[in-house]
């Protein structure tokens, strides 16, 4: 029972940064990445190919990072020009797309077998049960840090000036706000945080595949953020521990109700996390935690 | 040469399945203007209820076509009502969102009644007709003309009829609508019917050439999306042209890219399209 | 203090209260409790349709044994989890299988990256782990005998389907497959057995979503096959039959039995599926498993996923009893003593091999899916195959080799 638990907090640390990842792009800037998926899967193969060649895991998930980002940057550089409903529809291709390179390269990603023995740093000096409350520590700890960092950033002049860009990006650039270069950084950040996700996901689990990354997972963390509430980082946290929580949940729940077939209940429990979805907008569109906006600090007085 | 032609036959032929459904999308999308990601249970719900009318009760498919425009156009705006109408007010996305988890609850819905066994119409295949090397499906041949006449149609609807231009006049500008003594809400009603109705007939061409069970529309949820995108989001004839551009882009690319990199084709396509218009082929003025 | 910290405070509470709620039914791990069975097997994505058919056959099997009197005298309970065809939640629904409900097998498991993901914390935990899944990898991993395969490799299998083309007087044979672990081998093996013969083969991978093959049904069609093999699942083996058939191919078609089973039979036009062969691992002529899983589960013909997971609940429950002892660890020693004794009584089911177990003789099982003999690495060492043909909508046994 215990290590369930271990387990299921470690998961919700994971899903939490990717509910911080796209709290920024969405909540901070306003853009849609239904690619999350596909970052995800970018920081998560990058660590697993470069700890592979013998790099250290440290040095995997900085890959991971800087990888993200690039990706992140050249995703952006191709959509600038994009209305946020092509956009969202675009990067939910993006996502197919880094699926099917997975999936195809065999030379870069062994295909569809998937890359398995992927390292668990000190696995073997702490043992399977320590391991896993180490990696909770860990993940924990990396959640917390850049929860603080996106914190930071949310209540600064840039997190203010994202804001503004997301309400009116015309009226950010009259006021001289560099809304392309703003949103090129939000998207490259938001990315390698998504990839970084993948880079502890891998390491956690020592295996991944381009099965890992199906658009399930980006509905998940849209759940989040959407219960957690939209624009405030302490919100996707909430969220995605709230999501992951329910998830797990949702098997308990299932398992009171009789007579049905396996498929059924297999089927109930899709629609329960369906459901919960619609039933948050409606209930508290604007999330758990509702975005509050600063003011800006008063303009020094002409004393 | 032939080679080459038959790509390009073949590409008509894949779009014509993609077209009905990415008219359903459009239709929706150009009076509600949110990306409706329920069309996937829509087709499938379409797939469904024409194989409940054709299979199990014996009409002919013209007629369970027929079952499954009413029954999905129903479920559409049941769906909508219930679902999705009252979060309009927060945005596109949110009910885009929202339109997401309405498509994992209904894909459920079939799960649950249907289970994941796959069905099949009572209908006999035809071979293709050959002129010299190429050859044509006659049936692939059908749905296009299905699809160019319901684009026709809708067109026509949208056009000359007077509840079509209240429905473009609400495209335009819902306020300046209501001022007008028009409705928003009974025109969102129909507009909604109409979209879902059409991706329940778009299920059935896919369900025919395909299967039928609980994925048959999440299978091509992409290739409409991308057909819809190509064309330009929200015009009618733009998703025809949309889908047939993508299922030419798609077979000719095989000559030269393997064929498990198809539905990147498509979305290259997109992305060079939509650089150089980004508001598709045939998209609307700025808005 | 930060909002977070009293946010998560509040949550480990909430987690706790709620590991609390749902550790309430399932007893501790007492010797004396039930034996719990779990099954992963796919009931939602696009596994879906041979999941729910798998759970029927294990339950079918668990309630006859029950019936019987359980197993040690223990009464059977069977936990079913969803993979969602998804390894990320094939993982979580293995965790709680392993440490909520403290499950001593899981069987089923079906796509290979769910394997592959699951197999660690099954030997991690000691539980032990039965699958159906084709990857080579599989029973390459370090998994310490705790997990079995009950579908041939790709050497056993591909070379079949070689020799069988050839067998027809096909000679050039042409390979359509989705993107899948087993794809390329697969192949490799078709084309060794296709090549030794003097004959030539072909192939290509396609993407497994689209509604139409046309252009790809060209290319293979340039080969100018005699033979068409195709390596995919139900759903886009329904639409490349469909397309083949159009595009006016005559040849001989060949396909896996879990592609072209009864479900896909009944749902495409007789015509284009007819005369179709297909091949699937099976027990030696004369064996009654077969027929009486066909008896106990009411379906004419069970696809070889559904034979499989027979036998591993079957076997498992027979090494529980061998090995007079629950655990993951005991089932992993025991099974190859009740699946493969020297000299053994060859028996079809747990019921008959439960009673031979208590009166203390040997047990050699040969199961539905074939003689369900292992070597080390957990992979079936023979297997027969079932080569059956489509002839008017039904599946007709052609013979077993």
């Amino acid at each position: 029972m215990l290590s369930y638990v271990i387990f299921t907090l470690t998961l919700c640390a994971i899903y939490g940064l990717l509910g911080l990842s796209l709290n920024l792009i969405w909540g901070g800037a306003g853009l849609v990445n239904l690619g999350l998926a596909g970052f995800f899967a970018v920081g998560a193969y990058a660590s697993a190919l470069a700890t592979g060649a013998g790099a250290p895991v440290l040095i995997g998930w900085g890959a991971a990072l800087v990888v993200g980002a690039g990706v992140g940057l050249l995703v952006t550089f191709a959509t600038l020009r994009l209305r946020d409903d092509y956009l969202a529809i675009v990067t939910l291709g993006f996502a197919e797309v880094i699926r099917l390179v997975a999936l195809n390269e065999r030379w870069l990603t062994k295909g569809s077998d998937g890359i398995s023995g992927i390292r668990a740093p000190l696995k073997a000096e702490l043992g399977t049960q320590n391991f896993a409350l180490f990696y909770l520590g860990v993940v924990t700890l990396v959640l917390l840090v850049v929860w603080a960092l996106l914190r930071r950033l949310d209540l600064s002049p840039y997190g203010r000036a994202l804001k503004a860009i997301r309400e009116d990006q015309q009226l950010a650039a009259f006021a001289g706000k560099p809304v392309l270069r703003f949103k090129l950084q939000a998207f490259a950040l938001s990315a390698a945080i998504a990839a970084l996700a993948g880079a502890l996901y891998a390491h956690f689990q020592s295996y991944i595949s381009p099965d890992h990354f199906q658009p399930l997972i980006t509905i998940y963390i849209f759940l989040a953020v959407t219960a957690g509430g939209v624009g405030r980082p302490s919100g996707a946290v909430l969220g995605a521990y709230a999501v992951v929580i329910f998830l797990e949940a949702t098997r308990f729940m299932t398992e009171w109700v009789p007579g049905l077939q396996p498929v059924q209940l297999a089927a109930m429990r899709e629609m329960l996390i369906g459901l919960a979805l619609i039933l948050v907008l409606h209930l508290k569109p604007q999330g758990i935690l509702p975005e509050t906006i600063p003011k800006a600090p008063a303009p020094p007085s002409a004393a | 040469m032939t080679q080459l032609l038959q790509a390009l036959l073949n590409g008509v032929m894949t779009g014509a399945l993609i077209a009905v459904p990415a008219i359903g999308f459009s239709a929706i999308f150009a009076v509600l203007r949110y990306p409706n990601f329920a069309i996937a249970a829509y087709a499938t719900i379409g797939a469904f209820a024409a194989w409940w009318a054709n299979a199990q009760l014996g009409l002919p498919i013209v007629a369970s076509l027929f079952v499954a425009f009413a029954v999905t156009g129903v479920v559409g705006v049941a769906a909508e009502e219930t679902a999705l109408k009252r979060l309009r007010g927060n945005g596109a996305l949110i009910v885009a969102i929202a339109s997401i988890a309405l498509n994992l609850v209904l894909e459920n819905i079939v799960r649950f009644i249907f289970g994941n066994e796959m069905r099949g119409y009572d209908l006999p295949i035809a071979r293709d007709l050959r002129f010299g090397e190429l050859r044509i499906g006659p049936q692939q041949l059908q749905s296009l003309l299905l699809s160019v006449i319901i684009m026709a149609a809708m067109f026509l609807f949208l056009r000359y009829t007077r509840f079509g231009k209240a429905m473009r006049a609400v495209a335009d500008n819902p306020d300046l609508a209501r001022l007008k003594g028009i409705d928003p809400a009974r025109i969102a009603i129909v507009t909604i019917f109409l979209g879902a109705g059409l991706t329940g007939v778009g299920g059935v061409l896919i369900g025919l050439d395909t299967s039928i069970d609980p994925l048959t529309g999440y299978r091509v949820l992409l290739s409409v999306f991308a057909a819809a995108v190509l064309g330009g989001l929200g015009s009618i004839p733009g998703a025809v042209v949309g889908a047939l551009m993508l299922g030419i882009a798609e077979e000719l690319a095989l000559l030269a890219v393997p064929a498990t990199y198809r539905t990147a084709v498509g979305f290259v396509a997109i992305l060079l399209m939509l650089t150089f218009r980004p508001r598709g082929i045939l998209g609307e003025r700025a808005a | 203090m930060t909002p977070f910290s009293i946010d998560r405070r509040r949550l480990l509470a909430g987690s706790a209260a709620l590991a609390g709620i749902s550790a309430l039914p399932s007893r501790a791990r007492a010797q004396a409790g039930p034996i719990r069975i779990g099954t992963l097997t796919p009931l939602t994505g696009s596994g879906g349709p041979y999941g729910p058919v798998m759970v029927k056959a294990v339950k079918a099997v668990v309630d006859e044994v029950n019936a019987a009197g359980g197993v040690l005298g223990r009464k059977v309970e069977l936990i079913s989890e969803d993979d969602q065809t998804n390894p990320e939640a094939g993982v979580r629904a293995a965790r709680k299988l392993i440490d909520v409900d403290k499950v001593s097998a899981i069987l089923g498991t079906w796509a290979s990256s769910v394997t592959t993901a699951v197999a660690p914390l099954c030997w991690e935990s000691k539980t032990f782990l039965a699958t159906v899944s084709g990857a080579d990898a599989i029973t390459q991993l370090p998994h310490q005998g705790y997990l079995i395969r009950t579908q041939p490799n790709t050497t056993l299998q591909g070379k079949k389907f070689g020799e069988f083309c050839i067998a027809e007087k096909a000679k050039r044979v042409f390979f359509l497959s989705p993107q899948t672990p087993f794809a390329k081998s697969q192949f490799d093996n078709i084309t060794a057995a296709v090549k030794a013969a003097g004959g030539e083969t072909g192939s290509l991978i396609y993407d497994d979503k689209k509604p139409s093959y046309r252009t790809e049904i060209d290319e293979a069609l340039r080969f100018k096959p005699d033979a068409i093999i195709f390596g995919g699942y139900t759903p886009d083996t329904a639409v490349m039959l469909k397309d083949v058939y159009r595009a006016g191919f005559s040849g001989l078609k060949v396909a896996f039995g879990y592609s072209v089973n009864q479900k896909l039979i009944e749902s495409v036009p007789a015509e284009v599926v007819d005369k179709t062969f297909t091949i699937a691992p099976s027990p030696a002529e004369g064996s009654k498993a077969y027929e009486r899983l066909v008896k106990l589960i009411g379906v004419a013909s069970p696809d070889p996923y559904t034979t499989q997971i027979y036998d591993q609940i079957n076997l498992v429950l027979m090494a529980i009893a061998f090995a007079d002892d629950s655990s993951g660890a005991a089932i992993k020693d025991a099974v190859r003593k009740v699946s493969q004794a020297q000299g053994g009584v060859k028996v079809d089911n747990a019921i008959d091999g439960l009673k031979a177990i208590a009166a203390k003789q040997p047990v050699d099982y040969d199961g539905a899916s074939g003689p369900c003999d292992f070597d080390a690495i957990g992979d079936i060492i023979d297997s027969k195959f079932r080569y059956e043909q489509v002839q008017g909508s039904k599946l007709v046994l052609v013979k077993i080799a």
